[in-house]
């Protein structure tokens, strides 16, 4: 059974079909990037995976569960433990210390642990930073943060919308070294992005375009 | 960390870093609870302070003679012990007679009493130049001094003439112990026959002396002799029967008759007495005084020889009108003395007191209203700006409960803080307000910290409902892509 099936789904909206009768499968470990042009449908297909959305029709299995058919609160629910996500413009709470960020995390998922949440920072190379405040800390320490948060609760699958969006090179490249980490650990990684150089060192890519599977690539350089 | 541990530490740290936002929610929470605290304790405190406000309006308690001819000194004492001394403000006697200004063929009612008592029971009265402070000193009614021309310093020779047959009117009274007493009636062939006594401290009679000169010197003359007047020592007037001088017995019964109708001879009885008096005041007070004479008790005493007699005694009283009634009726329990309480004064107290309170409760509610506004509008700004914050709490898994009782918590432990400043700062508006408005500084009410702190929590819980309500609403997909 894959880790995550998505067969058939259509979203739309009004008149717009964000997406057309999208098939992908995510097998447990894989790596895999979703790239397209803007209005590709890549932040519906990013909602839907991410459980923040529900598709028009089609079925979205996780675990084998179609969570397209499951209330608002179940959803919560899969949020919570099967999922990690990261997002373009970080997204950290303000007014919370870098780990007491990650702990947020824990604490909606089941117990604040900080030791565990500063070893996760140790992990991203910022647990000498674990007291500063977001606004105290680089972009690319934020994005770092984010993925100590996400990983915090052992996800099944780690969803990242554009993560390098907004990091220069040098901190693009740490983060993009972070996920091949992951990735060698065995966490199932789910990248959106319009950036090549991004979805290159994912193992597969799949090209969104009007809504549709334009195409799938095989990295044919990857793990080189 | 447990969960617990892990909520406060977030909501402190979102109260506590994120200043500005928080100290204008802080702020209208305070401010509301300070109000509030202030208009309470005010509330509370409105009877006591506007009971020294009424007690300007005059007396509100009057003493009185019940069953006696007059009220004495030692019957307004023993009365006054059913007041507590605290909330007399003032008692003023009142003696009043008629003394007469001869030199204008005019008579005025003429008031003893204590000016200092007066000031105190009677406030309004507003007096040019002062109240007497020395002997022989008048404050005159602006009546009268309109009609005689007197003007400050200018000197009243006022004149007390006992009433006609006051002796016999008031027979008790003048049989009193130690009294000279005068009486005459009719004997032998009409002719009078005038005795004199003097009366024991115990009010027996010590002397009897008889003028029986109209009377036949060898018959009824025998009743001038001891051997005749010495049976009525020792006796109470007034007396029944005499042992009569053989032969003479219409003189003997004609004694007997006039020690019986006796009245006092002494000075203060039934000469008038003439006294020259300063005038140091007008008084004007808009009502019947402005027809009277004022002097102190020293000099009325002086002028009637009668410092025990009272007519009426005015007491100003700062209670509700339920203790006015207890004291009242425990007034009516003594002889000889009664209390009425001057019902005008009385009910418009209470009718102006429960108008007060019920403008405050309402100033109250309308305070409570406009906090609750106030924070719940700070709270949709503190929703609107953190929606991100909001939408990633939801994007991490946080529930609509979890939202719910962070944001109550945050409104909640603001409504603590609020609370407590308001408690504190809310006394001193009270005490602002009563020093300003009322002129005198209030009590603090320990009780009342507590409800204002809990009154803000349960305010501020409200206000964050609705707010609470929109950010459970929240899209937790505005995460994404930074919309």
């Amino acid at each position: 059974m894959s880790l995550l099936e998505i067969k058939n789904v259509s979203k739309i909206y009004g008149d717009l079909k964000a997406l057309d009768n999208v098939n992908i499968t995510v097998e447990k470990g894989d790596w895999v990037a979703i790239m397209g042009p803007s209005g590709s449908g890549k932040s519906t297909m990013m909602n839907i995976i991410g459980c923040m959305d529900k598709p028009t029709s089609g079925e979205v299995l996780l675990d084998g569960v179609d969570i397209s058919k499951q209330s608002n609160k179940y959803l919560t629910e899969v949020r919570r433990d099967k999922i990690g996500l990261i997002f373009q413009q970080f997204h950290m709470v303000n007014y919370l210390t870098a780990v007491e960020n990650i702990m947020v995390s824990q604490y909606y998922h089941s117990l604040p642990d900080e030791e565990e949440a500063l070893e996760a920072l140790g992990r991203v190379g910022l647990r000498e930073r674990a007291r500063h405040l977001p606004s105290q800390l680089s972009g690319g320490e934020q994005q770092r943060v984010c993925v100590a948060r996400a990983l915090i609760n052992h996800p099944e699958i780690i969803l990242a919308d554009e993560p390098t969006g907004n990091l220069d090179e040098a901190n693009e490249n740490i983060v993009l070294d972070l996920f091949a980490q992951l990735h060698r650990e065995g966490t199932t990684l789910i990248v959106v992005t319009h950036d090549p150089e991004v979805a290159d060192v994912a193992q597969r890519t799949i090209v969104l375009e009007h809504g549709r599977v334009a195409r799938e690539v095989h990295n044919a350089s990857w793990g080189k | 960390m447990s969960k617990r541990a892990m909520f406060l530490r977030m909501v402190t740290a979102s109260l506590l870093r994120r200043r500005s936002r928080m100290l204008i929610a802080l702020l209208s929470i305070g401010i509301g609870a300070t109000i509030l605290c202030g208009l309470l304790t005010i509330y509370y405190d409105v009877p006591r302070q506007m009971g020294a406000q009424f007690r300007s309006y005059g007396a509100n308690v009057i003493l009185l003679a019940d069953g006696a001819p007059s009220l004495t000194h030692s019957a307004v004492q023993e009365a006054m012990r059913a007041f507590p001394e605290e909330k007399i403000v003032g008692a003023t006697p009142y003696r009043y007679v008629r003394m007469d200004m001869v030199s204008r063929q005019q008579s005025f009612t003429t008031a003893g009493t204590d000016f200092t008592q007066v000031q105190k029971t009677s406030p309004y009265f507003s007096v040019e130049g002062s109240y007497p402070e020395n002997l022989r000193e008048v404050l005159v009614g602006k009546e009268i001094a309109e009609l005689i021309g007197v003007r400050l310093n200018s000197v009243m020779e006022l004149t007390y003439k006992p009433a006609e047959g006051a002796g016999t009117q008031d027979q008790a009274n003048a049989w009193g112990p130690g009294a000279s007493l005068a009486g005459s009636a009719e004997g032998w062939g009409s002719g009078l026959v005038n005795v004199s006594a003097v009366l024991d401290g115990e009010g027996r009679i010590a002397s009897v002396t008889v003028d029986a000169a109209t009377q036949t010197p060898e018959i009824g003359g025998q009743c001038e002799e001891e051997a005749f007047t010495s049976q009525f020592i020792g006796q109470s007037l007034p007396i029944a029967d005499v042992d009569a001088v053989s032969g003479a017995t219409l003189t003997s019964h004609a004694v007997l008759s006039a020690l019986n109708t006796s009245v006092r001879s002494d000075a203060a009885s039934n000469q008038a007495k003439t006294s020259s008096f300063r005038v140091v005041g007008i008084l004007t007070t808009g009502g019947e005084e402005e027809g009277y004479l004022f002097i102190s008790e020293a000099d009325m005493a002086a002028m009637t020889g009668d410092a025990e007699t009272l007519d009426v005694v005015e007491m100003s009283v700062s209670a509700s009108a339920e203790e006015l009634d207890g004291f009242v009726d425990a007034v009516g329990q003594q002889e000889g003395v009664r209390a009425r309480l001057v019902k005008r004064v009385t009910r418009s107290e209470a009718a102006v007191l429960t108008k007060l309170q019920a403008l405050v409760f309402l100033v109250t509610v309308v305070v409570l209203l406009l906090t609750m506004i106030c924070v719940s509008t700070t709270m949709m700004a503190v929703v609107t700006e953190r929606r991100q914050e909001i939408g990633l709490r939801k994007a991490l898994g946080a529930s609509d409960g979890s939202i719910r009782a962070e944001f109550l918590g945050e409104g909640m432990f603001l409504g603590l803080l609020g609370g407590v400043l308001g408690g504190l700062f809310g006394f001193g508006f009270a005490q602002l307000v009563s020093v300003n408005v009322f002129g005198s500084s209030i009590t603090f009410q320990p009780l009342l910290l507590p409800i204002a702190v809990i009154l803000s929590m349960a305010v501020s819980a409200l206000s964050c409902l609705w707010p609470i309500k929109r950010a459970v609403q929240i899209d937790p997909a505005i995460v994404l892509k930074g919309e």
